[in-house]
């Protein structure tokens, strides 16, 4: 267990109970890692603003709901935020899809182009962690488009061609090296 | 073998990671949530561990989010707080013990009384004090306001751009004062009263790129409305500014009936 995270569910105990200090330090302590999340599936800093409200203001009304025993409150947190995020990244989608503001056509175009080659847009963004850089192409493919870009397995098999039995296999060894790989940064750094 | 599912711990640990991943689907994700719902000590701990991965990743791209965002959550649930909707912090009870001497029960409850009134009057210290720190917090807000709309209204590079109404609200119109760095402010008169779960969002085009979103707002009796605009960030020159009907909140693209638009 991280340093740190014992008092963070210490803090989420008091949240459940309606103290708001605790509330104020658990968002300073979490908020930064939930928004870079949300950003980098949103794209977009507005909505990324209006999903982290959403998301902190769950957890101030729903803390009571976590339960140590199927995770770090950090990993309770950083979940809730990402299917937040996949759910209004759906939406404007769809939205999207439907736009038909006469003036300029080319927003219908821009989500797809980046949904074919997620990769490719995501380092254009600069934003490919070192940890999954460190993964074989077939392994981060599968990740990012299930984490970040909120496709399920099927869609994620239609999507490269691949039974689906070899995207899950590729989705746990990707997960697994994954683990290794921040383990291993996490060692360099202390 | 899992004994509630007949799984090979193989295909748990598989199932654990794509659900991990938000990606289990149709027949796996009812097999697999069965098994959580059941407590399968294999599957719960597999997707502890996956997820405890998922959320270090997510440490990897932290981004702090702006401070205004934090000052309005903490308004927001002081709100809730003080409209009861919470219990009273439990934190200052303390357990009572059935079988202390009667002697000192009062001479208890006497310093009880004193620490109760003494926390009370705390509490409401506290209460005072941040709604001070919140007052000020919003005077300040307003003077960077108005000091931003004057810098506005003084530069000769302010573009007017005046927005015409469209089919749907002939009637309204707009104006516009755009300017690169400083932002802008835009002003409407005729606009219908906005539908509940609604809101007007105002758009920033330029050229061929997607309409950038610049600020939502909803309007008076009269149609009548004011927004600020801060910069925004990639855009300089704007050829079009729009106004669309959106769900309430705003959307980052637009996907509603246009009711004012003006070119500069």
């Amino acid at each position: 267990m991280p340093p740190g995270s014992e008092s963070a569910v210490a803090l989420l105990n008091r949240i459940a109970q309606g103290d708001r200090d605790a509330f104020g330090r658990f968002y300073d302590r979490y908020a930064a890692t939930a928004f870079g999340l949300i950003r980098r599936v949103v794209r977009e800093d507005a909505a990324a603003e209006e999903v982290l409200q959403d998301v902190f203001w769950r957890i101030w009304q729903e803390a009571a709901q976590y339960d140590a025993r199927r995770g770090t409150p950090e990993a309770w947190l950083i979940i809730r935020a990402r299917t937040r995020a996949i759910d209004r990244l759906r939406a404007m989608r769809r939205r999207s899809k439907t736009f038909a503001l006469p003036i300029d056509r080319s927003v219908e175009r821009r989500p797809d182009v980046e949904a074919e080659n997620p990769g490719i847009a995501a380092e254009q963004r600069g934003l490919v962690e070192s940890a999954l850089a460190q993964l074989p192409v077939p392994q981060r493919r599968v990740i990012e488009l299930g984490f970040f870009e909120g496709l399920t397995q099927s869609e994620i098999a239609a999507r490269l061609g691949e039974p689906l039995g070899t995207v899950k296999t590729r989705v746990r060894s990707g997960l697994e090296r994954l683990r290794e790989a921040l383990k291993g940064q996490g060692n360099r750094e202390s | 073998m899992s004994e509630i599912s007949g799984l090979r711990p193989e295909e748990i640990a598989e199932l654990a990671a794509v659900y991990a991943l938000g990606g289990l689907d149709g027949e796996d994700r009812a097999r697999f949530e069965a098994l959580l719902d059941a407590g399968d000590a294999e599957a719960v701990e597999a997707l502890r561990v996956h997820q405890e991965t998922l959320a270090a990743l997510a440490t990897q791209s932290a981004h702090q989010p702006p401070a205004a965002l934090r000052s309005a959550l903490m308004a927001r649930i002081a709100e809730d707080a003080r409209a009861g909707a919470r219990p009273p912090l439990p934190a200052r009870a303390r357990p009572r013990r059935a079988l202390w001497p009667a002697v000192w029960a009062g001479a208890l409850a006497a310093g009880i009384a004193a620490v109760v009134v003494g926390l009370w009057l705390s509490t409401s210290y506290d209460r005072r004090l941040q709604a001070l720190a919140q007052e000020a917090a919003a005077l300040r807000a307003e003077l960077t306001r108005q000091q931003a709309v004057l810098a506005i209204l003084r530069d000769p590079a302010t573009q007017v751009v005046a927005l015409a109404g469209q089919p749907v609200a002939p009637t309204a119109r707009g104006r516009m004062l755009w300017h690169a760095q400083a932002g802008g402010i835009l002003v409407t008169t005729g606009l219908p009263p906005v539908p509940a779960g609604k809101t007007y969002q105002l758009w920033a085009i330029t050229g061929q790129r997607p309409p950038v979103p610049a600020g939502t707002f909803g309007v008076d009796t009269g149609g009548v409305a004011s927004l600020q605009v801060p910069p925004l960030s990639g855009v300089e020159r704007v050829d079009v500014f729009a106004v669309t009907l959106e769900p309430a909140g705003g959307l980052p693209a637009p996907s509603g009936d246009m009711y004012l638009a003006g070119k500069s």
